[in-house]
This record gives C-alpha cells, structure tokens and sequence, in this order.
C-alpha cells in the first residue's frame, strides 16, 4: 500500500494536475513554470488553509 | 501538417483523428503532430496517475444506474479509455473499499481521465490551428 500519508497523495496529485495544466493553458516555457507553480502552490496551500480552517469547527 | 496519412486528406479529419488518438492513448493525438516532449509529459503524468490510483485501490467504474454519482465516476473514468477498457476486461480496478487509500486512489484515476479529456480536445486545437 503506498501513500498512507493524505498531505503526500494531495501532493503528487496537485504535481501531476499542475504539470499537465500548465502545458495545455500557456504557450512559452516562462508562463508555463509561473502558472504550473502558481496552480501547484493554490492546491497545496488553499487545501491545508481550508483544513486548519475547518479544525476550527471541530468537536 | 506534420499528421500525413494518405486517408485524411482535410483538416478535419486530421483534428478528428488527433482527438481520437488522444483520447485512446495519451498524448498520441500530440507525438501525431510532432509534439514529442509535450506528449510524452502528458502520457507519463496519466499513466503515472492511473498506475498510483490503482495500486492505491482506487476504483475504476462501470456504467451503473443504482447510485447516480457514479454515473459522473464512469464518465470521468472513461476519459482514459484504453485504461477503462483493460479495466473491464482484465477485471483489475475493482476497488478496496477497507483500504484507507481507496478514496485518493479513485479520485486520482478520475482525475487522469478528466485530464485526459483535456488533453485529447488541447490535440484537437492544436491540429485544427486554434493553437500552437
């Protein structure tokens, strides 16, 4: 069984998306790394921002 | 054109072709056309995504009307296609419900097929001219 971890896996995932994403949106090779590291850095940071968020409704 | 195949003499038909290619193996409609590296990125990030999925537990999903949100699992899984097809045949990617992986394995394979509905359309635009 590999990625027991769920922080690892949302990472891989966001990697791969992030790679495909910014070869089909942007041209150059400049725009391409900015968007894909912009999109990679939203997933990662906004999930686990929503996550502490949503610990503070925890029971 | 860089697609030259005696039986697609238009333009359309080429698009078409490059849609199809890519929908069946990913990033083929894009090595069709010369665009080698973008297309093999393409067919390791899928492959590696649906490889992780399945070795996960994930869940590739057949056509079935008892619970409709699987409907959406199918459609986005049949975005991979050759992957779906061997799926259904072999009988791999049934699914490990008492893994705790089973969730994240489904969703990465649903996410490979979506993308790669992406991917397979980007080849489109591309062989019609929308796109470079």
């Amino acid at each position: 069984m590999i990625f027991q971890s769920h922080l690892l896996s949302m990472t891989v995932y966001a990697f791969f998306v992030s790679v495909v994403l910014s070869l089909i949106r942007r041209e150059d090779p400049k725009s391409r790394l900015k968007y894909g590291l912009s999109l990679f850095l939203i997933m990662v940071v906004g999930a686990l921002a929503f996550g502490w968020f949503m610990y503070l409704f925890a029971r | 054109m860089a697609v030259s195949f005696i039986f697609l003499n238009s333009k359309a038909m080429k698009a078409y072709f490059c849609l199809l290619a890519g929908w069946l193996v990913p990033g083929l409609g894009h090595i069709l056309q010369k665009k080698i590296w973008r297309g093999a990125v393409f067919f390791v990030s899928i492959l590696a995504l649906t490889a992780i999925g399945l070795s996960m537990g994930g869940r590739v999903y057949p056509f079935q009307t008892e619970n409709p949100l699987t409907i959406l699992a199918f459609f986005a899984d049949l975005g991979n296609l050759v992957v779906y097809a061997l799926a259904r045949t072999l009988a791999f990617g049934q699914g490990s419900l008492e893994r705790v992986t089973f969730e994240f394995g489904t969703a990465y394979i649903a996410g490979a097929g979506l993308l790669n509905y992406l991917i397979a359309i980007d080849a489109y635009d591309i062989a019609k001219g929308k796109k470079r």
